[in-house]
This record gives structure tokens, C-alpha cells and sequence, in this order.
């Protein structure tokens, strides 16, 4: 399938499934679980970067639209993409970045720390934006340190559906 | 010249990231206004019918729970109808007041308590004659305020927000007090203001003071779950629980006061002189 037809439907998808149904999710009061950034962790690496980083910008704007709080989720998604290049060289180490694609269970080694990378670092711009302040910091570092894992649990989850998926088709 | 070309090519990236952050801190700022921004604004509409394809489907699992909560108000309103036919001279001052208000019922498209402002989305907009600054009501209790309107939907601002802000009296004692959200839970908000010699309970009923004009005088809001005495003796504060369940809200109703032309240019020639 043609690749900018597939991550326009990635990024379709993945935008709904947030906004109609991940954002729904109700676990007490400080679990707030984000999918949607799973868009920007599956590009290319050898995509140049400032079109990470603008399209990053466009899927975090189009979640705030749904919410109503423009700039918020948009903020946290830009920052996530501007850190991916030096999370990818973080995670990887030594190995050559230049033959993997796409970023995916089986090519890069180490891709649970880059999915909990890219999601703390969401998470983390994303409720300290929200709250616009410090004054409820602990409030703030509960909700992070509760969302991160379920959060980094669905992605992985996704992923596996989908992949399973794909290595079917192939075989 | 050329070498400012040369810094901007060679730092394009930083430069580019640098510009969407100011750009997002800059929306975001703007949206802590009352009034949401004229992005949310213009796209209420796109936002709103995909919110109701969602809702459409989610409705249905929730049907058993809503039939009761409208069984359980219909109840409640023959009860009240009851007591009005049997007292035939308080009939007239009844129809008197109700007629300042209009009902209109709407369906909730989408809504959160999660975030620090939060925002409902309804199935009625101008087409129906709502309007900003309307109030919102559930069978419950009070809900929010409309912010922003388009041809078929409007967006509320919920109790659940910071800039929210409700005259309200408690009814054991008829004091007044001011309805606030900063507790983070959805469940409780504060009531603020309360003089010091007033005491409360657990349990007192919350209602609306008929200082409001977006609300009618009596509706219900929650009971006092918590009361604070100040230290430093200034006026107390109170924890209470809001009627509304903000996690399971779906059919609402905003009100239309008919009054509110008059009022709003008698306030408006007050605000003359």
C-alpha cells in the first residue's frame, strides 16, 4: 500500500480512536491515557526532521480541537517530536540507524524504551501545560506517574493486534 | 543578509520547533479566557457532528440507565403537579413564574471531567434558539453555562471549569455563598464566602440564589459533604457534592429566560450613569 496513504489513514484512525474512545476511559481520577502520539513514533527515521516535527504539531492541534483546549496537546506532541531523533539515538546505541524503515517491534532493538521515552515525555509536557502552573505539582507528577504505564500498555497492545495482523497476511 | 539566510537554514529545525511552541503557548493562554477561542469556534460544527456519530453509538449502551433517570424525573414532576392542582390559588403565582423560563431539551455530544477546564458539547445550537450564557441544566442539578454556539451545536462550559463561577444559598438557612471548582474531582466542588457564624452540616442542601440570572432561583446543586472553619477568621469554606454526575451526564436541558433582554438593558443603563 502506498506509505502517505497509509499514515493518512494511521493518523485518522488513531485521532478518533483517542477522542471517541480512549478519552472516555474513566480510572479514577488520574489516569488519563494518550494513543494518538503513536502516529509520530511510527515514521520514518529517515524522515527529514522538521516534517516530524510539523506533523506533529497538526496531530496534536487536531486532538485539541475535540477537547476544546487548543495548544495543549499540540505543545506536548511538538516537543515529543522535536526529542525523537535523539530518543532514536538514545534507545538504538550503537546499532545502524540508516537500515531500519520504520520503527517496529522486530527492526528496532530496544522499542518498549522508546515507546516509555516518547510517552513520558508527552505525558510529561502534556499535564504540566494543562495545569498551566506549579502550584498542584503533586497532583500533577501522580496523574504522569499513573498514566504513563497504561498509556505505554495500550500502544504496545495495538501494536501487537496489528502486527500479528500483518504477519498473516505475508505468510 | 547572507548570514542570516545561513543561521536560518542551518538552524531551521530549532528555529521551527521554537515557533510551534510559542504558537501553542500562545493558544493556550488565549483559551484560559472565559470565551473559548475562534479556532474551537469555527470548527464547533465538524467537531460536533463526528462527537454525535460517536454518541449515536454509545447510546444505546447506556439505555437502561437513562430510561430510569427520566422515569425517576417524571415521578418527581407529577408529584410537583399535584401539589399544584390541589392548591388552586397558588396556581396563578406558579404559572407567573415558570413562564419566565423556557426549556429546551438537548442531547450531550461529548463531555470530559478529566481535563482542569472542561467543556460539553450539546446536540442544539442557534437553529433552536439557544444562546450564549444560557444556563444548563440536568434532572439532577445545574450543570454549566453556553460559551459558544453554532447552527446545530453549542459547547457548555462545565461546573467543572476554573473560570466557573455560581451564586449559590443554602436552603437550611438561606445563606448565600459562591460555587467554585478547584478541587480536581469531578464529584465535588467548593462553596466559598460563607459567613463565619453560619454552621453546616453534612447533608444541607445547595441550591441557586436568585441572584443569578442565568439560573432559576432554587435549582438544585449538590449537598454539603465537608464544611471548613477559617483560621485566620475570615469567611469558611464548604465541600460539597454536586447532584449532577458529571461522569454519566446525557440528556440535559438549557434554559431560556425570557426576561433576559429586559434585564440585560436595565443592567446596561445602569452601567451608564
Amino acid at each position: 500500500m502506498n506509505k502517505t496513504l497509509l499514515h493518512s489513514i494511521r493518523f485518522v484512525a488513531l485521532v478518533l480512536v483517542q477522542v471517541l474512545i480512549i478519552n472516555h476511559i474513566r480510572l479514577g481520577n488520574y489516569v488519563h491515557p494518550s494513543i494518538y502520539m503513536l502516529f509520530i513514533m511510527l515514521l520514518s527515521v529517515t524522515m527529514p526532521k522538521w516534517q516530524v516535527l510539523g506533523l506533529g504539531f497538526l496531530l496534536g492541534l487536531c486532538v485539541d480541537l475535540f477537547t476544546g483546549t487548543p495548544g495543549l496537546h499540540a505543545g506536548a506532541t511538538t516537543l515529543m517530536a522535536f526529542c525523537r531523533p535523539a530518543i532514536l539515538r538514545f534507545v538504538s546505541g550503537h546499532q545502524k540507524l540508516e537500515n531500519v524503515q520504520e520503527p517496529s517491534i522486530g527492526q528496532l532493538g530496544g522499542f518498549l524504551r522508546y515507546v516509555s521515552c516518547m510517552v513520558l515525555v508527552h505525558h510529561f509536557t502534556l499535564f504540566f501545560l494543562e495545569s498551566f502552573s506549579f502550584h498542584l505539582i503533586g497532583q500533577v507528577l501522580l496523574r504522569i506517574l499513573l498514566s504513563v504505564p497504561v498509556s505505554i500498555f495500550l500502544i504496545m497492545m495495538l501494536l501487537y493486534i496489528f502486527n500479528s495482523e500483518k504477519n498473516r497476511e505475508t505468510r | 543578509m547572507y548570514n542570516l539566510r545561513r543561521f536560518l537554514v542551518k538552524h531551521h529545525y530549532v528555529i521551527m520547533f521554537i515557533l510551534l511552541e510559542v504558537i501553542c503557548i500562545l493558544m493556550l493562554a488565549r483559551s484560559q479566557n472565559y470565551h473559548r477561542s475562534t479556532l474551537v469556534s469555527t470548527t464547533n460544527e465538524l467537531v460536533g457532528t463526528i462527537y454525535q456519530w460517536g454518541s449515536d453509538v454509545g447510546g444505546y449502551f447506556r439505555l437502561r440507565q437513562t430510561n430510569q433517570q427520566l422515569v425517576e424525573e417524571n415521578a418527581m414532576l407529577r408529584k410537583q403537579l399535584s401539589v399544584v392542582t390541589d392548591t388552586a390559588s397558588s396556581v396563578y403565582s406558579l404559572l407567573d413564574r415558570d413562564t419566565v423560563y423556557e426549556y429546551i431539551s438537548a442531547k450531550v455530544v461529548n463531555n470530559s471531567t478529566g481535563q482542569s477546564n472542561n467543556y460539553i458539547i450539546i446536540n442544539k445550537g442557534h437553529v433552536d434558539g439557544i444562546m450564549r450564557d444560557m444556563g444548563v441544566i440536568s434532572p439532577e442539578g445545574i450543570v454549566g453555562v453556553v460559551t459558544d454556539v453554532s447552527k446545530n451545536y453549542a459547547s457548555v462550559m462545565s461546573l467543572l471549569h476554573s473560570k466557573s463561577f455560581v451564586g449559590v444559598r443554602f436552603k437550611a438557612n438561606q445563606q448565600l455563598g459562591s460555587l467554585k471548582w478547584n478541587t480536581g474531582n469531578y464529584r465535588y466542588g467548593m462553596v466559598e464566602d460563607i459567613p463565619t457564624h453560619i454552621h453546616l452540616q453534612k447533608g444541607d442542601t445547595v441550591v441557586t440564589s436568585s441572584y443569578s440570572f442565568i439560573f432559576p432561583e432554587d435549582m438544585m446543586v449538590g449537598t454539603v459533604e465537608e464544611a471548613y472553619e477559617s483560621t485566620s477568621g475570615a469567611l469558611n469554606e464548604a465541600k460539597i457534592r454536586f447532584a449532577t454526575d458529571f461522569a454519566s451526564l446525557r440528556h440535559v436541558y438549557v434554559i431560556k429566560n425570557l426576561h433576559k433582554p429586559e434585564l440585560d438593558s436595565l443592567r446596561a443603563s445602569i452601567m451608564e450613569q
